[in-house]
């Protein structure tokens, strides 16, 4: 593979994660934001194959396809299986995104100005080694923060949920671009974290609905003391 | 090679097993084990102390001590003084305190952590003024803090009561006195280490010797930027006016030997800072730094023994007293800076003895004042004064020597206070061939405030001995008080030998006195010589001989007392009964209480302390015209406390009430919380970089 095409394809591959990032913020329909969110997975474990390719470094190629088996197909798993019990139980009401605290025009602007924080907050991160790698750093630092903005402005569990992923994806693509992955056993740790939790929120999804008949966690309201 | 390391290491290990003989024995050995080994604490940093004082020097680095720094130590004559001090009173208090402890169950005292702690606590007081670097220092005086605020809470479950009687469960006072003394001695501790900070970095290093050769290549404004928060951290700790408030809670609420020590040894060790900082390290400073101390120092005297004169509470009106004292001690070391400052040494070095000198004599007295103060309380469970009384039949000993350490507190001759209070107005009032406005107008108002101090004082502790000693018992506890245990008696003996000791033979004192003021770069020798018996001042021609006063107002007493008497036995004695204006026999209730002692007093401070009355008239039902109740209700709040502590405890307490509304429950808000906090902190990076 020559250099070109590795940055090409790596740029590309970025592109895709970012964009997915931004799509979950654009969507409505729980199912398609969960659709979107195992693309993202899909371009996230692309950047780890490149890099491994590039640096022919067979533990990273290892991880990548686990992180992609991961993010691509047992999480997306999970939270449409929580999606369809929640359609079966109360009908489309639960299934869509209705009314984001901040409405989809705003949202997307915000992703932008938080894509343009990090490209100034990574800058002299970039300046220290400027490799295609680094220089596709803040793509990861975006979808960070553009996961943190989910996480305050959405209202259904579930689209927390994803939101919660997407920092976390955000945080893994940090770690492949900033230092070409890190060791399997820290990636493992990690990986089996998340999917723990996602396994905890569902349960908790599925009891917050029970309790009080949506995941509305609006309604959520009393904890202060 | 001097005695001083041997004797450290010996305090160090005897501390040590006493933390550990207070864990692990059993409570009947542990009180009598802890109170020995403490006393051993005391007597090994007394001896290094008293060696230092005649004139060995001991300096000492142990890198592997303390990560990064290493542990600096270093004893001179100043640090010497303050260490003999401690010792001293550590090995009296200590055997006080086995006596205070034994018989009233494992509790207060006598329990498993106030035992652990208390050896802690006096090897502190015995090791502060041996550090000799920054964060040495800080250290042990973190450890003297944290040992001494476990050992105020060890009576938090109530007092001591006297035997056979129920306890309360938990106390509210002493809770609040260990918030107040916790927050004061932090709040304290970060000024402290701010002000260092800043010294440090300026001289480039953080041992005393490096900040003593870096102090004068500091600019001006840094330096007194240092001094001010140095200062205010140490006169906090010396309990000075206005930031006293943690005193007269932390002092009486502690069990009475922690009182003691606290009030006699620890307070001081302020004083030590001060005199360490100030004139050592920093060498003297610009006039405005010792004119502020002055005014402190003038503030703490006559503010400290007002309130003290107004306390009901024989404890709270100990703690008043050494805000009062260690008021004068400030005035002599703002005097001597002042002094130093206008370049005349030999005044300076007579102030600042005359200062440490007080030190000394207020710890002996003080510490005794507190232990019969203990004693009074271990036998009744009262503090209040208006309940006591009568207490000099029952408890003669302790009358006897309560009423010699308040003979050395009310400055007057032949107290040992005299001899200190005065040098210090020697001092000041031969301070007036300083040159400068202020000068002239602050010494004169100095002496006036100290003069004024001293006869509040002689009243308060007529107060005290009177009301609380004479007269006739206002409580059946009061009334069947018995004597202390004869440790307890003890312990008190061999302080009251050093207050007599103090105020007969100062002279004994004199060279260790010289050196001490000698440490900080004052001509020590010189501005007074101590022949044999007495006090000379060379410069000033003026001398002093207390054995000379003693003997001559002994002769006078006795003259007084014994000629009446021959010339009465001529005549024949009647005995009637008291005449009582035809209301029936005098009752307890009719004596002189401390409240109504103090009422003339108060009416003539009125302005300044602003007592608050409260008259509730309740009427019977069936008609306004006949009185059901009336209730009076009379205190005299701590004024600076009312007007300066209060608005800022308000006003953080108002902020936290705000705050609480930033909480509205939604997990949106939360997490908003965060991602704001987030997008800040890389703007400000952005924007930063």
């Amino acid at each position: 593979m020559s250099a070109g095409l590795y940055t090409q394809l790596l740029d590309l591959a970025c592109g895709a994660f970012l964009l997915a990032a931004v799509l979950v913020l654009w969507g409505r329909e729980l199912a398609a934001i969960v659709r979107v969110f195992a693309l993202q997975g899909v371009a996230l474990a692309a950047v780890g194959l490149l890099l491994g390719a590039h640096e022919a470094r067979w533990d990273l190629i290892l991880v990548a396809l686990a992180v992609g088996v991961l993010r691509a197909g047992v999480l997306p798993y999970l939270i449409r299986r929580a999606l369809a019990v929640s359609a079966a139980d109360r009908g489309s009401d639960e299934v869509r995104e209705t009314q984001p605290l901040v409405n989809v025009a705003a949202s997307l602007l915000t992703a932008a100005l938080l894509t343009l924080l990090a490209y100034a907050v990574a800058r002299p991160l970039t300046e220290l080694n400027p490799t295609p790698a680094t220089r596709a750093l803040p793509v990861g630092l975006a979808v960070v923060l553009i996961g943190f903005f989910v996480l305050v402005t959405r209202r259904r569990a579930l689209a927390q949920v994803v939101g919660f992923l997407l920092l976390d994806n955000g945080i893994t693509a940090t770690a492949f671009l900033a230092t070409s992955g890190v060791p399997v056993i820290v990636e493992l740790g990690v990986s089996f974290d998340v999917l723990l939790a996602v396994l905890v929120l569902q349960i908790l999804t599925t009891r917050v609905r029970e309790a009080f008949g949506t995941t509305d966690i609006d309604d959520l309201r009393e904890l202060h003391d | 090679m001097s005695a001083i390391p041997a004797a450290l290491a010996t305090a160090t290990a005897l501390a040590a097993t006493g933390a550990l003989a207070g864990l692990g024995l059993p409570y009947r050995l542990r009180v009598a084990v802890v109170g020995v080994l403490t006393a051993g604490v005391g007597v090994a940093g007394g001896t290094a102390g008293v060696a230092a004082l005649g004139g060995s020097r001991w300096r000492a680095v142990y890198s592997g001590l303390v990560p990064l720094a290493g542990a600096h130590v270093a004893v001179d004559a100043l640090a010497g003084l303050f260490m003999a001090v401690a010792g001293a009173v550590l090995a009296a208090v200590a055997v006080y305190g086995i006596g205070y402890a034994t018989g009233h169950g494992a509790h207060g005292l006598g329990s498993r952590t106030a035992q652990a702690v208390l050896p802690v606590f006096a090897l502190s007081l015995v090791l502060v003024p041996v550090a000799a670097a920054v964060s040495t220092f800080l250290l042990l005086w973190e450890l003297m803090a944290l040992t001494s605020l476990f050992l105020v809470l060890a009576e938090h479950r109530g007092g001591h009561l006297p035997l056979g009687r129920s306890r309360e469960r938990g106390s509210p006072s002493v809770r609040q006195a260990g918030t107040w003394y916790a927050v004061m001695t932090h709040l304290g501790l970060v000024l402290l280490l701010a002000g260092f900070a800043l010294f440090a970095a300026q001289a480039g290093g953080e041992t005393f010797a490096t900040l003593r050769a870096g102090a004068h290549g500091i600019p001006p404004t840094v330096r007194g930027l240092v001094f001010v928060l140095v200062a205010l951290a140490f006169t906090s700790k010396a309990g000075a006016v206005p930031l006293h408030a943690w005193l007269p809670r932390a002092h009486p609420e502690a069990p009475s030997p922690v009182s003691a020590l606290m009030s006699a040894a620890m307070v001081n060790l302020g004083i030590y800072g001060l005199v360490r900082t100030g004139l050592d390290l920093l060498g003297g400073g610009p006039a405005w730094w010792w004119l502020g101390l002055l005014a402190m120092g003038g503030a703490s005297a006559v503010y400290g023994i007002l309130q003290a004169a107004m306390a009901s509470d024989l404890k709270r009106l100990l703690a008043y007293s050494t805000s009062e004292n260690m008021g004068l001690v400030l005035t002599g070391v703002g005097a001597s800076g002042l002094f130093a400052a206008h370049g005349d040494k030999p005044l300076a070095a007579l102030a600042l003895a005359a200062a440490l000198l007080h030190v000394v004599n207020h710890a002996a007295f003080k510490a005794l004042l507190f232990c019969a103060a203990g004693s009074v309380l271990r036998a009744t469970g009262l503090r209040d004064l208006d309940r006591l009384g009568g207490l000099r039949a029952r408890m003669p000993v302790t009358a006897a020597l309560f009423a010699l350490a308040a003979l050395g507190a009310v400055a007057l001759p032949p107290g040992n206070g005299f001899i200190s209070e005065w040098l210090l107005l020697q001092s000041l009032v031969h301070g007036l061939a300083v040159p400068g406005v202020a000068v002239a107008v602050v010494l004169p108002l100095s002496v006036a405030l100290i003069a004024l101090s001293t006869g509040i004082a002689a009243a308060v502790f007529v107060k005290a001995l009177g009301v609380g000693f004479f007269a006739r018992p206002r409580d059946e506890r009061a009334a069947a008080a018995r004597e202390a245990p004869p440790l307890m008696l003890a312990g008190m003996t061999l302080l009251a030998a050093g207050v007599v000791a103090l105020a007969l033979v100062p002279g004994l004192l004199g060279h260790g006195l010289d050196r001490a003021v000698g440490a900080v770069g004052l001509p020590g020798s010189g501005a007074l010589t101590w022949g044999g018996l007495g006090v000379r001042l060379t410069d000033i021609s003026a001398r002093l001989e207390p054995l000379w006063v003693v003997a001559a107002l002994t002769a006078a007493i006795v003259l007084a007392t014994g000629l009446p008497r021959l010339y009465g036995r001529r005549r024949r004695r009647v005995n009637a009964r008291l005449w009582d204006c035809g209301g029936g026999a005098p009752t307890p209730r009719m004596t002189y209480t401390a409240t109504s002692f103090a009422e003339p007093l108060q009416r003539v401070f009125d302005d300044v302390l602003a007592p608050e009355q409260d008259v509730d008239v309740t009427p019977v039902r069936e008609s306004a015209y006949l009185v059901e109740r009336v209730r009076f209700q009379h205190r005299v709040p701590d004024r600076i406390e009312h007007r300066l502590y209060e608005p800022v405890l308000r006003a953080l307490a108002s902020t936290g009430r705000a705050a609480r509304r930033l909480a509205g429950g939604s997990v949106h808000l939360y997490l908003g919380y965060g991602f704001a906090g987030l997008v800040v902190l890389l703007l400000a990076l952005v924007v930063g970089w």
